[in-house]
């Protein structure tokens, strides 16, 4: 006997899980030979047995993968236990060991499937070199079962993702129109897998006879042109009449002239999209409509509006008039008259009826602001609150205030309404400070909660906080009359209300007696110019 | 001196009243009012057929009138040959009823928000030229 080498060339490196069967009625060489095979082969589980029958029960046990096997032994001969094992485990790969060389055996060890033969005595060089043959067939069938095991398994995932995705895939040859569908494919379709050939003329049955023909057309235009498929929307009739839509998309693989054409393609379920977008669609025009509507009860009532502030503007202010007319004749022919109180009177009278006269005038103010057409364009609020500033200072040059005024507030608005909202909100803050010895006037804007809020703020006689409701009201006053200049009815700050809401912002205050106080407004990034009033005038 | 007119278009009686209180106010002259624009273009072409129209010192005109309107009043005056100079003053009680403009071009000597008062009258009658 050889010493056995270390190395063999070609062995799988791991054969961990692999066992080996060594049957030799000889004791000798049956230890010699283990001991050998357990040298080289670290990872190789070897069991042995000492003849025929005692391999076969062995091998009973243990299933091993290779088998060594004497052929001449008592019991049981080698031949005889490679057959019954065989019968166990058809894919056992044996070696046989003999010192036969007669063709008989070697006939029936044919027969059988004995795959290698090594003569004795044994030669370690050549077992090993046997030995690694088999074992290299092995470590190819593992990696064959391996990659088979891959391929189901990422077959399973496709098919799965599929299946949660609605997605079925397929081929198409054309001509002929020969297919192959995906699992997804044929529950799309709601055709039975194997029960036929999957064909152009079975998909094309289950589509809407509507879509069928600009399906078959994009799918020859696509063959002709050799470019994919332009993606197109195709309803389905399945069986049990439910209809299913899918979105239907394709490449071309060959593009070859002349040779015959591959298609690739999907077919993704959009049906509960397509319902939602159709659900979207008719709340949308539920709600155009329910729009519509609205503005169009908003603008009766507006036009009631109208007629209403006609009324004051117009049919009022004849007998308004009228009446300040005899009131002056009152006055005028009551110096003839001896009664003291008859002058009185009418001096009063008449200043009621002035009064009245400013409150329509105010009155008509107001209404114009609610409807006159904007113009939108770029603001500068620094500049337009600059100039305001200058020109209080100038018409009372004695007064020294303050102006803090922020740099580039541009704005987009109406130049002219936001002038006139500056010049209210900036008019009050001069009026309130008037007796104050430092005063101070401040136009700025915050960032509060992601929108910009543009603030007026004075450290004036301020107000109350439980009265700020009435503040942007018309025709309202929270100050007593005396400790400021009576500036006629009261609307500029509903004035400046009824601008900045054209703006589509908000305007509140906070103030605090004799702290001052500040007004705050918002405006829309892009205000719309339109107004709901028609145009009637 | 001739005798003066003064001629007030007015619907209201009591506009009515109270223009022919200032006018006696301020001045002597006698007044024809006429109730609506029918009733001015008639009186009008009447003073205008007994030729008298040169004695018109004023004409009050209200511009919303019965009828005929002030403007249209105003546009027979302007085109006829012998009433197209009389001064005419607007009588208005409010902003809406006034096109400035138009009555500018159709050559108003003023504009008079009611109640006239004696003062106005005196001023439009200063501007008022001697025939």
């Amino acid at each position: 006997m050889k010493p056995a080498q270390s190395q063999h060339a070609g062995a799988p490196a791991d054969l961990t899980g692999l066992s080996l069967l060594y049957v030799e009625d000889e004791a000798e060489p049956r230890v010699m030979v283990s001991k050998m095979l357990v040298l080289n082969y670290p990872n190789l589980t070897v069991y042995s047995a000492e003849n025929g029958a005692a391999g076969l029960a062995a091998f009973q046990e243990h299933l091993p993968d290779i088998v060594v096997t004497d052929i001449n032994m008592p019991v049981m001969d080698g031949i005889q236990m490679s057959r019954a094992i065989k019968e166990i485990r058809p894919d056992a790969l044996i070696i046989a060991v003999t010192a036969h060389s007669d063709t008989s055996y070697l006939l029936n060890a044919i027969q059988i499937g004995i795959h290698y033969y090594v003569l004795k005595p044994i030669n370690y060089d050549e077992l090993f070199s046997a030995l690694d043959k088999v074992l290299g067939q092995l470590a190819l069938k593992q990696l064959v079962e391996l990659q088979n095991r891959r391929i189901s398994e990422s077959e399973r995932q496709l098919a799965l993702a599929q299946r949660i995705a609605h997605l079925g895939s397929w081929q198409c040859e054309l001509p002929g129109g020969s297919m192959t569908w995906s699992e997804e494919m044929y529950r799309l379709l709601d055709h039975i897998q194997g029960s036929q050939a999957a064909t152009l003329d079975r998909f094309l049955e289950r589509v809407h006879p509507e879509d069928r023909d600009l399906l078959q057309e994009r799918l020859a235009a696509s063959a002709a042109t050799r470019q994919p498929v332009v993606p197109l929307y195709c309803r389905i009739r399945r069986a049990d009449a439910s209809e299913r839509i899918l979105k239907v998309e394709a490449t071309v693989m060959s593009t070859r002239k002349g040779a015959p054409v591959t298609l690739v393609g999907t077919a993704l379920d959009v049906t509960e999209l397509k319902r939602a977008e159709e659900e979207v669609r008719s709340l949308t025009g539920a709600l155009e409509r329910r729009v519509l509507q609205r503005t169009s009860l908003l603008q009766a009532s507006l036009r009631e509006l109208e007629h209403f502030s006609y009324l004051v503007s117009h049919d009022l202010r004849a007998p308004v008039a009228r009446l300040e007319g005899f009131c002056r004749a009152l006055v005028e022919d009551c110096g003839e008259c001896r009664n003291d109180n008859c002058r009185t009177y009418a001096e009063r009278a008449e200043r009621v009826v002035r009064q009245i006269k400013s409150i329509i005038g105010a009155f008509n103010e107001l209404s114009h602001y609610t409807r006159c057409g904007m113009v939108i364009g770029e603001v500068d609020l620094s500049a337009l609150a600059r100039s305001i500033g200058s020109d209080f200072q100038r018409t009372e040059p004695e007064r020294s205030v303050r102006f803090h005024i922020a740099d580039g507030l541009v704005v987009q608005g109406d130049q002219r309404l936001l002038r006139i909202a500056l010049e209210h909100l900036i008019g009050n803050a001069w009026k309130f400070t008037a007796k104050k010895d430092r005063a101070s006037i401040e136009f700025a804007a915050q960032a509060q909660e992601g929108t910009r809020v543009y603030f007026v703020r004075d450290n004036g006689a301020g107000f109350d906080m439980r009265y700020v409701d009435k503040l942007f009201k018309p025709f309202q006053t929270i100050h007593s009359p005396g400790d400021f200049t009576w500036s006629g009815t009261a609307i500029g700050l509903a004035t400046v209300h009824s601008i900045v809401l054209r703006h589509g912002g908000t305007i509140w205050a906070e103030g605090e007696v004799d702290r001052g106080a500040t007004f705050f407004f918002t405006l829309a990034d892009e205000p719309e110019p339109g107004s709901y009033y028609e145009r009637t005038h | 001196m001739r005798d003066r007119l003064i001629v007030l278009i007015e619907d209201n009686a009591d506009d009515a009243y109270l223009a022919m209180r200032v006018i006696g106010k301020v001045c002597a002259d006698r007044v024809i009012v006429a109730r609506d624009g029918e009733e001015a273009s008639q009186l009008l072409k009447n003073l205008a057929a007994d030729g008298l129209h040169s004695r018109v010192r004023l004409v009050l005109l209200d511009l919303k009138l019965p009828k005929l309107s002030g403007i249209e009043v105003l546009q027979e005056i302007r085109s006829s040959e012998l009433l197209c100079g009389l001064p005419v003053a607007v009588l208005t009680s409010s902003d809406n009823d006034l096109d400035q403009e138009h009555c500018r071009a159709l050559g108003v000597l003023d504009y008079i928000y009611k109640p006239m008062t004696i003062d106005r009258l005196q001023r439009v009658l200063s501007q008022d030229k001697e025939p």
